[in-house]
């Protein structure tokens, strides 16, 4: 009795972010197991936009949580949020799989700086138009191709100036409107 | 550039999403640190694109958790690295078995190593043993003949007669030696020439100037036996050994090598 009472105050603990980071750093497993059960969901919708395969999705997202439980010591409050910090790692962590030997192969797809590529499939088909996608699908299609390419699938800015025989200046320029815009369709 | 015209222009989303250079990454740090309003339009921006995506979350499979914790007490914290280095661990883990497949190819083929010396040195033993077995049993005979000769010699009923060696063979020399209870007649054979192969020696007891035959000397003699036990007289008066066809002949026919009187 005594006990089911203590976890079903447990589950129901809300921690303050600052509280959190400090219990985490502390490897403590139950702010992990909150941290996990209040974000994985969030992560995994952002994973599964970069990455189709479902299984490798589900490998990624578990790379995910293990970077988190051993880098957190490096998260800084000072440069952003836990959920920034957490989403970014998700992000490059999907990335490199989707730029993983096995993966390409597993898609055939085309090598990275492929003119006809970038051109012909500016948002990747197959992805379900949800989350942030959607809201992307309310750009302009120049500017969704562009954080398409950035964002979804961490082309530099050079190398999409490249790709697209765009000057380097119009790329930066129209991808800061994009996110600009963004913003406002954020809030 | 205004704050406001550094807010807007696009740096904090740029920031926020991973889309800065690091060049502008330090900038924008440095300009949050001086400029408290930047620090906050920033962290608006974080709120709303997090309060999108947490709505837009899909919930993964749950197993994906179990896996997840299971796999934590094996997981090395690292120090403070921004590198994403997911890929180190399967990497580790693929050298340690190789390590191991190793460590294994190298202790069996020592152990094959072993086995094969080892079982060298069995054959190489087992062989030693067989001779030692065959030279022991070859020295016991010995041994016990060696006894045998020496017990009959200490007899003190018996009688030696030294048989001395003939115009024949003026080298050679034997011993007779005769029980006088039992009757039982031995011989020693000190040196004599070896007869041919179709030639035996022959044993006589002479009386009265009759010889009675006591037997040939078998060929063994000359290989290990020291006391040769020949037949049995009555009494004698003299002992002789004459050379003789193989097999013995009823009468002495072949010439005269050694004698000795009682």
């Amino acid at each position: 009795m005594f006990l089911s009472v203590t976890n079903f105050l447990n589950a129901n603990t809300t921690y303050e972010e600052q509280e959190l980071v400090h219990l985490l750093k502390q490897k403590d497993e139950q702010a992990f197991s909150y941290l996990y059960d209040n974000y994985a969901a969030a992560l995994y919708g952002v994973v599964k936009q970069i990455v189709t395969d479902v299984e490798v999705g589900n490998d990624v997202l578990q790379e995910v949580f293990v970077s988190i439980w051993r880098k957190i010591e490096s998260y800084d409050a000072g440069k952003g949020r836990l959920f920034t910090w957490m989403l970014n790692i998700a992000r490059n962590a999907a990335i490199d799989k989707t730029r993983s030997k096995g993966y390409q192969q597993s898609l055939r797809q085309q090598p990275i700086l492929d003119d006809d590529d970038m051109m012909h499939a500016p948002v990747r088909p197959g992805i379900d138009d949800y989350g942030l996608k959607k809201v992307l699908f309310k750009l302009k299609d120049e500017q969704r191709m562009l954080i398409d390419l950035s964002y979804y699938q961490g082309f530099t800015h050079e190398q999409i100036a490249k790709a697209l025989s765009i000057p380097l200046g119009t790329v930066k320029t129209r991808i800061r409107s994009a996110l600009l815009q963004l913003r406002t369709l954020l809030s | 550039m205004n704050l406001k015209e550094y807010i807007s222009s696009g740096i904090i989303e740029s920031y926020v999403l991973g889309l800065a250079t690091e060049a502008e990454q330090e900038e924008f740090e440095a300009m949050c640190k001086q400029h408290p309003e930047i620090e906050q339009a920033r962290n608006q921006f974080e709120m709303a694109l997090e309060n999108q995506l947490q709505q837009d979350a899909v919930a993964p499979p749950p197993q994906i958790k179990e896996k997840l914790l299971a796999s934590l007490s094996s997981v090395d914290s690292v120090s403070a690295t921004d590198t994403f280095e997911n890929e180190q661990a399967p990497v580790r883990r693929l050298s340690v078995w190789k390590i191991m497949a190793a460590a294994c190819l190298l202790l069996l083929a020592g152990v094959a190593f072993w086995a094969v010396t080892l079982n060298n040195k069995y054959q190489t033993a087992v062989q030693e043993n067989i001779a030692l077995k065959n030279q022991l049993a070859q020295s016991s005979d010995e041994v016990t003949e060696l006894k045998r000769t020496a017990q009959t010699l200490q007899n003190p009923a018996l009688k030696t007669v030294a048989l001395q060696g003939t115009q024949n063979a003026p080298n050679s020399f034997a011993n007779v030696y005769w029980d006088s209870t039992t009757k039982d007649v031995y011989l020693l054979v000190n040196n004599m020439p070896k007869p041919a192969s179709d030639k035996q020696y022959q044993l006589w007891a002479i009386i009265d100037g009759k010889p009675i035959d006591l037997g040939v000397i078998e060929e063994d003699v000359w290989k290990k036996k020291l006391l040769l036990q020949m037949k049995n007289v009555q009494n004698a008066q003299a002992f002789a050994i004459t050379l003789e066809q193989t097999g013995g002949s009823p009468t002495p026919k072949g010439s005269m090598y050694v004698m000795g009187k009682l």
